[in-house]
């Protein structure tokens, strides 16, 4: 889960398609997939949302998201 | 020749717009969001740029992003450019395949090569421009290199027209494509290969579109066919199966022009993003550079400038324009009117330019060094347990500014409900025009204080806010999911010429709202002043205005200022929040501002003022936010509703203030 990624780890993305279909939307506009890398760079205190980076681009998305989507450790 | 220029966000589109174009039309662009189209003339003097809003395909999620689709299906373009950036090719090229579907001569402009060659991505234009087929010129947004070449290959260049099966989708969808075709033969103008894919994809503008030409019922059974014979053939959405054959033709594109090394360098980015969205340090951070702001726009330079210019306006002006009216010989009324309604009604407004000024160019520094995304990363969580999320935050933040283009700023936020939460919100928001009323009467009152009782305006304002967000987000609002989804930008070191330019835009509405509004408005309430009941010249206490002010004065006595100046101010608020200050420098006419805060002292104690102030900033949106909420909404009942709750939630606060103060024996 990326979710569940340590500050500084990376993954690449195994399976996106059980979170909300805007949410994936979004995230496919802006380039990130299944099969892509992700590197989690920061996590927001008390749940909040976490920034991760994926070719060189930052991008902030929601906690619970992001333990939806199923990551591989690299 | 009208030319659009599209491009994802962040890319530079509006730098490049700026340095092609040497003058522009003015069409609502007040934030660092492009929020409509707004269109520029090239150098030339001819042709036109239209510049539109940020985004990643021509499908789209937001309003704003609605913009750019609706004005392909409805105007007539002739040429495109496409800016791309470099550093984030892969991703920008998507945009460029359907944009190459339209079907119209595109150009594209390669920006952020020293970006992309510092992450050890290297772009070849030539290469670029041969694999795509058409024009590739690179730029650098920011400094203006290459602008002028790219000019004139746009406008007197020979743009092929462009190749629209640059991607091949397969048997299924290619047939597809040609039995719309026959569908829509002779019926419109528009690519039908681009129509066909956009409605593949989900757009919703094409397939309404598409239903007034053929009709619902028919287009419906077409989509459902070809949806059907994908999703049996790949076992994949036609969407995705889209998505999928761009992406390997973008690969092939990448493969052929452009070469990608890796290079494991920390980008300075990502330096200041550890500091700055630290899990400890990011609010406090946040919270320290908004107290900067308020420091540096009042005490630290704010006030100062704003005490030079008032002494100016109303020292060697004033008695200048005296001078030359005794000169010309004008009766008393001009001399009146000129002075005591034009001069105190306008030049009280403007003596707080410097302070207006100061404000803005701080949001332009936010917005243009892309900090302020990080405010909506660093506030989501906050955002979400009231019932909005993070990017509604922005809008909130340009509201200081001023609340129009806040609420059009609103666009980006892509489910409608948080959208219309923050519309109805941001107006609660302190803007720059209620500024001036703050300054003169902590001026008056709180001359120790000046910038926190300020700061605790504001900070109730976005207090109240998020309080009725979670109340109308459980109540009247209720339901669906909360879409948070953001693009952090890298920082860059913004340029002092971009940063006066946005700065200037955005405080240029003040400055013409004080010549035309504000300047009708003295002369009016002057006049008001200036006759009454029984003739002209008459004593203030006769006036017109006394016996309007009186009128409703009663209604605000439990709220601690019953006297009919403050009544009849708070009438001319509703025009503009800056009227009150003119409203009330022509009833107090005096020499000067000092004498005016003086003269408060008479009529409100610091209790009533500070009750006054939290009224003045809640009680009402001005006229043009009210049109705003009316334009972005497109409903009567939500513009009734942002008003009358401002005026409910104004009154039982200051009344809790007043009467609370008045019992722990502040009065």
């Amino acid at each position: 889960m990326l979710g569940k990624l340590k500050k500084g780890e990376k993954g690449r993305i195994l399976h996106i398609s059980s979170i909300d279909h805007l949410v994936r939307r979004r995230l496919l506009d802006l380039g990130i997939t299944e099969g892509s890398e992700v590197c989690l760079k920061c996590v927001m205190p008390f749940g909040g949302p976490i920034m991760v980076e994926s070719c060189g681009q930052c991008i902030g998305i929601r906690r619970k998201e992001a333990i939806q989507i199923e990551v591989e450790r690299l | 020749m009208e030319i659009a220029l599209i491009g994802n966000p962040n890319t530079g589109k509006t730098s490049l717009f700026n340095h092609l174009t040497g003058s522009y039309e003015y069409v609502g662009n007040w934030s660092g969001v492009t929020v409509e189209k707004k269109i520029g003339i090239f150098k030339n003097n001819k042709d036109k740029l239209i510049d539109l809003p940020g985004i990643y395909t021509l499908n789209p999620l937001s309003k704003d992003e609605g913009v750019v689709t609706q004005f392909l299906l409805t105007e007539i373009v002739d040429k495109m450019l496409n800016i791309l950036d470099a550093s984030q090719i892969e991703r920008n090229l998507h945009l460029t395949i359907q944009l190459l579907e339209y079907g119209k001569p595109t150009i594209i402009g390669l920006n952020m090569m020293d970006v992309a060659s510092k992450r050890g991505i290297h772009v070849d234009p030539v290469k670029l421009s041969q694999t795509l087929g058409i024009p590739v010129a690179p730029v650098v947004a920011r400094s203006g290199k290459g602008c002028t070449d790219l000019a004139a290959t746009i406008i007197e260049g020979d743009i092929p027209n462009p190749n629209p099966s640059l991607v091949h989708y397969g048997t299924e969808i290619e047939e597809a494509i040609e039995k719309l075709e026959e569908l829509l033969e002779g019926k419109q103008n528009h690519s039908v290969r681009w129509l066909a894919l956009q409605l593949f994809e989900g757009n919703q503008y094409v397939k309404q579109y598409l239903y007034s030409v053929i009709g619902e019922e028919r287009l419906n059974f077409f989509l459902q066919q070809i949806e059907k014979t994908i999703n049996t053939n790949y076992q994949t959405s036609l969407e995705q199966f889209i998505f999928q054959k761009r992406k390997a033709k973008i690969d092939w594109i990448i493969a052929d022009s452009a070469i990608k090394r890796n290079l494991t360098k920390t980008p300075l980015s990502e330096k200041i993003d550890a500091i700055v969205t630290n899990k400890i340090l990011g609010l406090p951070i946040f919270f320290l550079l908004m107290y900067l702001m308020f420091m540096l726009t009042f005490d630290w330079l704010g006030f100062p400038l704003s005490d030079y210019l008032d002494g100016l306006i109303t020292g060697p002006i004033a008695s200048g324009i005296e001078s030359l009216l005794s000169a010309v010989g004008a009766s008393d009324f001009i001399h009146a009117l000129i002075l005591d309604g034009i001069v105190a009604g306008v030049g009280g407004v403007l003596v707080f330019v410097p302070q207006i000024f100061i404000l803005f160019f701080f949001i332009s520094l936010l917005e243009d060094s892309g900090y302020m995304a990080r405010v909506a990363l660093v506030m989501d969580r906050l955002m979400e347990a009231v019932g909005l999320n993070g990017k509604a935050f922005i809008p909130m933040m340009i509201g200081f500014g001023c609340n129009v283009p806040g609420i059009m700023a609103a666009r980006t936020i892509e489910t409608p409900k948080e959208r219309l939460l923050t519309i109805l919100l941001t107006p609660l928001m302190s803007c720059s025009a209620r500024l001036p009323i703050y300054a003169l009467f902590v001026g008056a009152f709180f001359v120790q204080q000046k910038a926190l009782i300020v700061l605790s305006i504001y900070v109730l304002g976005i207090a109240v806010a998020f309080i009725l967000a979670k109340v109308f987000s459980s109540t009247i609002l209720k339901g669906e999911t909360s879409l948070f989804v953001i693009e952090l930008p890298p920082y860059r070191l913004p340029q002092f010429r971009a940063l006066w330019r946005s700065t200037w835009d955005k405080g240029k509405g003040f400055l013409k709202k004080a010549g035309t509004f504000i300047f009708a408005g003295s002369v009016f309430i002057w006049l008001l002043s200036y006759a009454g009941p029984s003739g002209m010249d008459v004593a203030l206490d006769d006036s017109y205005l006394a016996v309007i002010g009186g009128f409703i004065a009663p209604l605000f006595e439990p709220i601690g200022f019953n006297s009919w100046q403050a009544g009849a101010s708070l009438i001319t608020g509703f025009l503009a929040k800056e009227a009150i200050i003119s409203t009330m420098n022509i009833i107090y006419f005096v020499p000067d501002e000092a004498s005016l805060q003086g003269l408060l002292s008479n009529y409100f104690t610091p209790l009533s003022a500070y009750s006054f102030m939290i009224f003045i900033l809640l009680y009402i949106p001005c006229l043009a936010t009210t049109a705003t909420i009316y334009k972005e909404t497109g409903s009567k009942r939500w513009t009734v509703f942002s008003i009358g709750y401002a005026l409910i939630i104004a009154y039982i606060l200051s009344f809790v203030i007043y009467q609370g103060g008045k019992l722990l024996g502040l009065g």
